[in-house]
């Protein structure tokens, strides 16, 4: 194992940074527009049936199907990358709308009140107020995401798309547990190391009780 | 005297289908301390919200220094009042200066200045500036909150201020404490205000004239004496509530200032 690991720790460098990176543009979409929903969801509440029901929809779609129907779109099937990214940033939608909608709607009525009742206007009640006091749950609702997506990258290597998955796949294929192993273990540690570094993010960022 | 600070004409707001207030017609002299007075459900809070339009009204017109609120921009019309809820609407996130300094910041006032107003206002309310403005909320006792509330309210400089049970959420002690402080601070600074409160107590401790409200009726406007005095059914059981208490604690009616 150990000396399968010195053999190939360029190529698992190489895919690592590739996974970091299909992972890394993902998020930073579903971020851009994961929360500006959330946000226009707690100002129009029609809206949110629609919008959480549809994020909920896509959640359920298995990984590899949605990697499939993603195929033929014009633009994104010309590439492996691109439809990978896209699949990972609809699957990262969901926690993130979700949580950022729950957190600003959770900020206490009270507070929000006396904001409002200062001559704060909705955007300075936003910044000031709502954002901050929300951000260690929209916080948590991007770790879940990005747990999320660390894992299922891997199933992008299925469609050419690169990854850790590589080794995963080409592992099943010769039935090699070592091969396997070179892309579970580090993308495990991947998932890990997000885990805990936004985890300790949320806590700092976490307002004080009232 | 001039026009009213405040004055409500023919007002009424109601929900799909319940009449929360009115029709209302009240007027709110300028500098004058007015304690709307009434149970829950009196609709007296509602009042309070029309002002700073919080809540609009369904029928009639509330006038803010002669102007329909409708008129004026809301912004505007709410950093001309200062606001003051139970303990509640303090930003847990900052600081106290930084809770205290919010309206001048918004207003664009230079950093100098706001550091000024906020020493001035915590002064104001008996707050050592030096101890308390690097504290966040939840390091301060409830009556150190509420009075953080009272000198954010005052921060704008505002010519309205309006209460909603300010004192609500303290124990008898912080709130006697509290309502004696605020009666000295009105001393100094004369804004017109109006206190929405349940307790008769308070009313008679800290009202010019007191506005009876029961189910978004107004049933009365009273002075202190006439409050004390009147044989309204309604003041009596009022009074008698609130002289019972007192009986039962064994206090009486001297340490009120009536006059």
């Amino acid at each position: 194992m150990w000396e399968f690991l010195k053999h190939h720790r360029f190529e698992i460098t190489t895919l690592t940074l590739e996974h970091i990176w299909l992972v890394a543009i993902s998020m930073a979409i579903a971020v851009l527009v994961g929360v500006p929903a959330g946000i226009l969801l707690t100002r129009k509440p029609r809206l949110r049936q629609p919008v959480i029901g549809g994020a909920n929809i896509i959640e359920t779609i298995p990984s590899l199907a949605l990697f499939g129907f993603l195929l033929p779109a014009p633009w994104l099937g010309a590439r492996a990358d691109r439809i990978a990214i896209t699949a990972l940033a609809l699957y990262a939608l969901l926690p993130i709308i979700r949580n950022t909608y729950v957190g600003i709607t959770g900020v206490d009525p009270g507070v929000r009140e006396a904001a409002r009742g200062m001559g704060l206007t909705s955007r300075q009640l936003l910044w000031q107020v709502e954002l901050p006091l929300s951000m260690s749950v929209i916080l948590a609702g991007i770790r879940t995401a990005t747990v999320l997506c660390i894992g299922i990258a891997t199933i992008a290597a299925a469609i050419g798309a690169g990854g850790l998955g590589e080794f995963i796949f080409r592992g099943l294929a010769m039935v090699n547990d070592s091969l396997i192993l070179a892309g579970a273990i580090p993308a495990a540690i991947l998932a890990l190391a997000a885990d805990l570094g936004l985890g300790w993010l949320e806590a700092r960022l976490r307002p004080p009780a009232a | 005297m001039g026009e009213p600070a405040i004055a409500f004409r023919g007002v009424s707001y109601r929900t799909q289908n319940r009449v929360l207030l009115g029709p209302l017609d009240l007027e709110v002299a300028r500098g004058e301390m007015l304690v709307l007075l009434g149970r829950s459900g009196s609709g007296k809070t509602t009042a309070l919200k029309l002002i700073n339009r919080l809540l609009e009204e369904c029928e009639g017109t509330v006038l803010v220094d002669g102007r329909p609120t409708r008129e004026w921009d809301v912004i505007a019309l709410r950093r001309h009042t200062g606001y003051v809820i139970q303990e509640i609407g303090l930003f847990p996130h900052y600081t106290v200066a930084k809770n205290v300094g919010l309206v001048p910041r918004l207003l664009g006032k230079p950093q100098p200045e706001v550091r000024d107003r906020v020493d001035a206002m915590l002064r104001l309310v008996d707050l050592d500036p030096q101890e308390f403005q690097a504290r966040y909320p939840h390091e301060l006792s409830g009556g150190q909150r509420q009075r953080v509330g009272v000198a954010r309210a005052l921060a704008g400089d505002p010519e309205i201020l309006l209460m909603d049970e300010p004192f609500g959420a303290l124990d008898p002690l912080s709130r006697a404490e509290l309502q004696r402080q605020f009666l000295e601070i009105r001393k100094r600074v004369q804004k017109t205000t109006v206190l929405v409160t349940h307790d008769v107590g308070e009313a008679l401790l800290l009202a010019d004239r007191i506005a009876l409200l029961e189910g978004g009726k107004l049933m009365g406007i009273y002075s202190r004496a006439e409050f004390l005095a009147s044989s309204d059914t309604t003041v009596a059981a009022y009074r008698a509530a609130w002289s019972g208490n007192l009986q039962f604690s064994g206090g009486d009616d001297s340490h009120v200032g009536v006059s």
